[in-house]
């Protein structure tokens, strides 16, 4: 098996250069995956956009990493005779037990000691499989990510660490969530090929824990434009710590880059409280919880606001609100509930962030030839001396499907239309659907979400293994961790859906769900998502009307007699679902 | 094996004077590190399965243990001679000190033929031959190993007549255990890993990628088998084998030009490292004679078998498209022939370097049986990688500052850390 060409941007990993400046680095042969190859694909930009390294004085780097190439699993699932066919029926932690016990290839064991001897600060073990982040295979937030803390004095301790951290990320082609999603999209996972990066974490250590003050995903094309932009000026998510926060659908602020200043459409204060993020993910540096290499948080602890605050982080990020005058004052000299706005960043010009932000942003769309997303890290604590980094995590193209549809003569028989809204993903007609799964609105109660997302899965679980597509229909965020946002489904539990539909109910109002992997996956696939607010868009006598397939506690599974007509205008964001 | 006009202990006396001399090493110290400390000669008597008696004739060389217990394997052979062990016991003092592991040199042997006992009679060798040492070994004096024709099952019997004259559990006394048996993961694969692992950073330094590079392996044991995986593994290709075929009594090379297949090798090799020679020519080998293996158009040699087989008488022949020689045997290269090599520019991984490997991995294991506490092979083999590597770097500046040939560069390293370690206990 001898290696092949390497992949551009990178060089072979060098154990004698490991404290070097070799950045960008791969051990072993093979592909290096799709995240590896779009971040081998950007460095070179990057270091041309930017010469000095910086930004108007924030270093810009893409956080130094190893890549292993994907001949490295192979090798390993080969030498260790894993087969994907025997470890089916297995459950997830069965599965990652297996790999655990396996050996890693002892063409790479030397090296990966080489590097973690010459590195202790904490490290990302990321998927970038052949499958993931290609334009129109988005393999998005199926596979695994492991965080470690690496900061265990013994070399050999943090060898361990990393080891098992790989072996996860490898367990992880083969769990539930990657199998269902593969057969929803069509692939066969027994030819999928993981390749694995090693990753510096952006951040600061603050006590016990590490993470970045800003980590975001940026989009160069919005659907949901702010008031005082454009879809094409786009939009940028951002949350206090680590990005698990948006990958899993919490809550976060989104902005527009162009127009930092500009809020997102709120009806008060109070309703941006309701939804600003509360809690922050870190990685642990203390004692671990538990010892568990098959579990993706072993290393990662939750904190909440007011341990930002004594860390120090908030006050770059945080408001106040004032109740007797209603008012948001920038940072946190007054006392009051704090507010994740991040206007000391985007407003108070304390960092360039924003027009990092939109350089980014255009530099990608240039360079890619396409509408981009970006994920990135901002370590920033300039209060207590630290030098500032902004990290370049990744970069995906987003395929924006603007054709137009004629919705005329769909909402020219108002008895006929299920679902209307004004605000739709997506663009042009979905055909071949007649079932409809839905929500039902009098079942749906607060603190219900978690059984709502078991019944949606079942559902979903049966209709794709009969090969039949359907229309989803839920409230709040599909796809959010929290479930008092929304609804906690993971991709792979919805993939079966041709269209969804996010509502909201008085006591399920969240701002409107950009979830970072749905959306990606929804605009690569070209599944239109439909917002309706106060679900007042959503015909539900014609939805009661027609015959149930199956009827659970919380959801419905109807067909209707003839084919759906889904329709969405991508230029007005206009859709329509009609019988 | 041994030649009445080779000695194998002259050669690595001479060897040791060419670099004391070097080094202007006093006499004394000299004197000291020329010869071993002790030696042990021991007559082991066993009943025969047919009833009758034998003595069997058997050595333990302790060269050196100035910096750590003594350490070597016990080897079953029937041409084994007291000047072999003596050489071999020297060459484990300067292995275990050119790794820089914490490990003295010894060596020990029986004069007997294994293909000819039966299992039972093997194991009254291996419990007769700790009966006559174990008051003079142990975990931390002398730790045995197995060698030529011995394996697990010789060194549990002999770890288990050990543990019972001394009325205790003492794992650290033996290594090359089986797993689960206070035997190390890895152990197995260590030393012919290791040696691909130097020749990894030879090529490194040679400048040449390892999937442009050929070789030629002479011996298919186990160090041989897992240096060629390993090789195959960094994109080498093996054109030719040699091994013993124990039905003729004479060594073959088995010959494939597109290169050998290890799945189709193993399949047809016995225990001892021979392969069925009929097979082989089904399978489409060429069968040519013993020796073949040197002349071959290759980058690479790599002789895992025996001392003494490249030689003045020989060495002329190897092909000039050779650049790397890597010693996966004990002494398989004599002065006269390193004359040759040196003068043709072939670099030479010397042996006490190129096959530390194994007794790299049994110091692991050492380590580990002492804890009672066992790794797992990812480390194991991560940990030697990293031992082996460090140790090339060390000799290849060495060479490369002072002009040396790797043999002497790794001599003086060797040399120089056990003479210190000597000086430092007031020895001399």
């Amino acid at each position: 098996m001898a290696p092949e060409g390497r992949p551009r941007g990178g060089v072979k990993f060098d154990r004698a250069r490991v404290a070097a400046d070799a950045s960008f680095t791969f051990l072993g042969d093979g592909e290096p995956g799709g995240k590896a190859a779009g971040l081998a694909f950007i460095k070179s930009a990057l270091d041309e956009r930017f010469p000095e390294g910086d930004y108007q004085g924030i270093p810009v780097d893409i956080p130094r990493l190893t890549v292993l190439l994907t001949g490295v699993f192979e090798e390993f699932v080969a030498a260790n005779g894993l087969v994907l066919d025997e470890l089916a029926e297995l459950t997830d932690e069965q599965i990652a037990r297996h790999f655990q016990k396996a050996d890693l290839p002892v063409a790479v064991v030397g090296d990966l000691l080489a590097l973690i001897s010459g590195v202790t600060t904490p490290l990302a073990v990321r998927s970038s499989s052949l499958l993931e982040d290609a334009l129109y295979e988005p393999f998005a937030g199926v596979y695994a990510t492991k965080m470690i803390p690496n900061n265990s004095p013994d070399a050999q301790s943090r060898f361990r660490r990393l080891v098992e951290a790989v072996k996860f990320v490898y367990a992880s082609t083969w769990f539930h969530r990657a199998r269902d999603y593969a057969q929803a999209t069509g692939h066969d996972l027994r030819a999928e090929r993981m390749g694995v990066i090693i990753q510096e974490v952006v951040g600061h250590r603050f006590g016990e824990r590490w993470y970045p003050t800003v980590s975001g995903v940026a989009r160069s094309y919005s659907y949901y434009p702010l008031a005082s932009c454009g879809r094409a000026d786009g939009v940028a998510h951002l949350a206090l710590g680590l990005g698990k926060t948006i990958v899993e659908g919490g809550a976060s602020w989104y902005c527009c880059p162009l127009s930092p200043r500009t809020p997102p459409p709120y009806a008060s204060i109070q309703q941006l409280l309701k939804n600003t993020q509360t809690a922050f993910w870190a990685v642990h540096l203390g004692q671990p919880a538990e010892y568990d290499p098959t579990h993706e948080n072993e290393y990662l602890v939750r904190s909440d606001l007011r341990q930002a605050e004594a860390d120090g982080s908030l006050r770059y990020v945080g408001s106040t609100w004032d109740p007797a005058s209603d008012r948001l004052s920038m940072g946190l000299a007054a006392e009051g509930p704090r507010l994740l706005d991040f206007s000391p960043l985007l407003r108070g010009e304390i960092a360039p962030l924003a027009g990092l932000l939109g350089e980014l942003l255009a530099l990608g769309r240039e360079k890619v030839g396409s509408e981009v997303e970006i994920e990135f890290a901002l370590a920033f604590d300039p209060g207590a001396g630290r030098p500032s980094r902004f990290g370049f995590l990744q970069v995906r193209p987003m395929v924006v499907r603007t054709g137009g549809a004629d919705l005329a003569e769909a909402l020219h028989d108002p008895r006929q239309v299920l679902i209307h809204s004004h605000q739709v993903i997506g663009e042009g007609e979905i055909g071949g659907v007649r079932h409809i799964v839905y929500v039902k609105p009098e079942a749906f109660a607060a603190g219900t979400a978690p059984r709502i997302a078991a019944e949606v899965a079942a559902t979903n679980r049966r209709l794709v293994a009969a090969g039949t597509p359907y229309v989803l229909i839920g409230f709040g965020r599909w796809g959010s961790a929290d479930p008092w946002l929304g609804i906690p489904v993971t991709w792979s539990q919805i993939a079966g859906a041709r269209a969804i539909v996010e509502g909201t109910l008085p006591q399920m109002n969240p701002d409107p769900s950009q979830g970072s992997h749905f959306f990606h996956n929804l605009s690569s696939l070209g599944i239109p998502y439909f917002t309706v607010p106060n679900a007042e868009g959503i015909a539900w006598r014609m939805l009661e009307e027609l015959p149930a397939v199956e009827d659970l506690e919380f959801v419905r599974h109807v067909v209707s007699p003839g084919e759906l007509r889904i329709l969405v205008d991508g230029r007005t964001g206009e859709g329509v679902i009609a019988c | 094996m041994a030649k009445e006009s080779y000695n194998p202990f002259l050669m690595a006396q001479a060897q040791f004077d060419k670099v004391a001399q070097g080094l202007s090493l006093e006499e004394p110290v000299r004197e000291l590190l020329r010869n071993p400390l002790r030696e042990y000669h021991v007559s082991i008597p066993v009943r025969m399965d047919d009833g009758s008696f034998r003595v069997f004739r058997g050595f333990r060389i302790q060269h050196n243990d100035a910096r750590g217990p003594a350490k070597g394997g016990i080897r079953f052979h029937p041409q084994e001679t007291v000047d072999g062990v003596r050489a071999l016991a020297m060459w484990m003092t300067w292995k275990c000190s050119v790794v820089d592991i914490p490990l003295g040199g010894g060596k020990g042997g029986v004069v007997c033929d294994p293909h000819n006992l039966s299992l039972r009679e093997q194991e009254q060798v291996c419990r007769g031959w700790v009966r006559q040492l174990a008051h003079d070994m142990g975990p931390f004096r002398d730790v045995p190993a197995p060698d030529v024709m011995t394996n697990a099952q010789h060194m549990l019997w002999m770890l288990d007549e050990y543990e019972t004259i001394r009325g205790g559990r003492y794992p650290g006394f033996i290594t090359g255990k089986p797993v689960g048996m206070g035997g190390s993961l890895g152990r197995t694969e260590a030393t012919g890993y290791g040696l691909v692992f130097t020749v990894r950073e030879a090529l490194k330094e040679l400048g040449i990628k390892p999937e442009a590079t050929t070789a030629s392996v002479q011996g298919f044991g186990n160090v041989a088998q897992y240096a060629v995986r390993l090789y195959q593994r960094l994109g080498g290709k093996v054109l030719a084998v040699a091994c013993w075929d124990q039905g003729d009594q004479v060594s073959y090379t088995y010959r494939k030009q597109g290169g050998i297949s290890m799945d189709e090798l193993s399949a047809i090799t016995d225990r001892f490292g021979g392969i069925e020679k009929a097979k082989a020519r089904d399978l489409g080998y060429e069968q040519l004679p013993g020796e073949a293996w040197l002349e071959q158009e290759v980058d690479v040699l790599m002789p895992c078998a025996l001392e003494n087989q490249i030689h003045a008488g020989n060495a002329e022949r190897l092909s000039r498209q050779v650049k790397l020689i890597a010693e996966g045997a004990n002494g398989p290269t004599t002065p006269e022939a390193d004359l040759l090599l040196e003068k043709r520019k072939v670099f030479v991984i010397p042996d006490f370097l190129a096959n530390a490997g194994g007794v790299t991995c049994s110091y692991f294991e050492q380590v580990q049986s002492n804890m009672n506490y066992y790794w797992e092979k990812d480390e194991v083999l991560s940990r030697l990688d990293v031992k082996m590597t460090s140790a090339f770097l060390d000799v290849s500046e060495l060479a490369r500052r002072k002009k040396l040939f790797m043999r002497d560069a790794a001599y003086v390293i060797a040399i120089n850390r056990v003479a210190q370690a000597c000086h430092e206990r007031g020895w001399v």
